[in-house]
């Protein structure tokens, strides 16, 4: 360790400096600027760990607040990257009371599902009665879908927004009533794409059933249950 | 004053280590052990929950990132998951502050000088840091408090005890060094 006897302006003005730095008092250009200069000089280091460490004396007037529970959730999915983008996403199965009860969305649904269904090509009379639609979103995720179902057993897919996630896959699931979520299948981001309905799926297709998007290994959940965070979800509406 | 602090404090580096690891049980061990500390710097620095919803789980990002940065820290390893938070936090604060004069932009950082001893376990400093405030002027230990917990900015400061900026910095900037001469004895 270097020491000196000598306690000069300037070494005074340098102390002062890091200090401020710890503070957070300097604006972000001088912050930016102290901060490579500490970086790159280990007697800054020590200055700026000394005062770390004395104003840590203090940190016990921070007063603990638990935090939201369903937080963590978020956190591990971003910190262990599973979704990229994704904010505030949460399991698949943490959501899944949230669904059970989701019909307060319809109408901001039905208002992005009419805004598709004029690019989709004119249905005629019969098929026009039989149709739904579900907007596919989530908050804090940029995935966004429209599935339309074409009257026909076919769920037609557009992808409004989102991005492939190296490694992994998009898998698509219906939820009715309180049912465990049935799998529809690999879904591709870039693409349109139209999927099947599964016999037992199409049984209880209609108003209140929800489609989900959940992030998943490559080639889907080997098992048929979700295990992924989910990037969007809908609940199916008639137009 | 508790005691708290130290047999955990060695717990929590071990925990921080086996984060650097990718250990990702440790990470939710750590989780729960220190969010709610670290959910009450950024609240209290950020003053919005909302806001600070979103900070802390930016800050448990960060933890996770750069775990492998707190092995040599000079200081305990709460007080680095602390500055992760408190930084995080300023720098939300900061970015919505216009840049302010250039009050001293001009002085430089000479690139040598004395070093303060190592930094011990913080512990062993409670109550020196209010020993040393304590000679202080009260309302120049209240803005070096406040800019330390509350996150304040010279501005905040100099509305706050109705000083022109100036002042304010040059008041601040006292109290440090008699501080840190106070803190080195």
């Amino acid at each position: 360790m270097s020491t000196s006897e000598h306690t000069g302006e300037d070494e005074g003005g340098r102390n002062a400096l890091v200090a401020e730095y710890v503070l957070g008092l300097l604006d972000t250009n001088e912050h930016e600027r102290i901060g490579r200069l500490i970086d790159d000089d280990p007697a800054l280091r020590r200055e700026r760990d000394f005062w770390i460490s004395r104003f840590g004396a203090l940190n016990r007037e921070y007063e603990d607040t638990p935090v939201p529970a369903h937080l963590f959730n978020a956190i591990e999915a971003r910190a262990f990257g599973d979704v990229i983008k994704a904010r505030g996403a949460t399991s698949f199965w943490d959501s899944l009371m949230v669904w059970r009860g989701i019909a307060a969305g319809a109408l901001a649904v039905a208002v992005i599902a009419v805004g598709f269904h004029v690019f989709q090509p004119a249905p005629n009379a019969s098929t026009l009665t039989t149709q739904l639609v579900a907007a596919l979103e989530e908050e804090g995720s940029n995935v966004k879908f429209v599935a339309l179902y074409d009257g026909a057993g076919n769920v037609r897919l557009t992808a409004l927004s989102g991005e492939a996630v190296p490694e992994k896959d998009f898998e698509l699931w219906a939820i009715q009533g309180g049912n465990n979520p049935v799998s529809m299948g690999v879904i591709p981001v870039n693409e349109r794409s139209a999927v099947t309905v599964p016999a037992d799926v199409m049984k209880g297709l209609g108003e209140g059933s929800v489609l989900a998007i959940t992030l998943e290994a490559k080639g889907g959940s080997s098992d048929g249950a979700p295990h992924g965070p989910i990037v969007a979800k809908g609940a199916v509406t008639r137009i | 004053m508790s005691l708290a602090m130290q047999p955990q404090s060695q717990d929590i580096a071990d925990l921080i280590a086996r984060c650097a690891l990718r250990d990702r049980v440790a990470f939710k061990t750590l989780y729960e052990r220190t969010s709610a500390k670290l959910f009450g710097v950024v609240l209290r620095i950020l003053k919005d929950r909302s806001e600070a919803e979103e900070a802390i789980q930016e800050v448990y990002i960060k933890i996770w990132q750069r775990a492998d940065r707190y092995v040599a820290g000079g200081y305990s390893p709460i007080s680095w998951l602390v500055a992760v938070a408190r930084n995080h936090s300023l720098d939300i604060l900061r970015a919505r502050r216009p840049v302010s004069a250039d009050i001293d932009a001009a002085l430089e950082v000479p690139d040598s000088g004395p070093s303060p001893e190592r930094a011990a376990e913080d512990s062993d400093e409670r109550g020196r840091i209010e020993h040393c405030l304590g000679t202080l002027d009260p309302e120049r230990a209240d803005a070096v408090r406040g800019a330390y917990l509350d996150g304040y900015s010279y501005d905040e400061l100099a509305a706050k005890y109705d000083v022109p900026l100036n002042t304010m910095r040059t008041w601040l900037r006292r109290s440090l060094l008699r501080l840190r001469e106070c803190l080195t004895q």
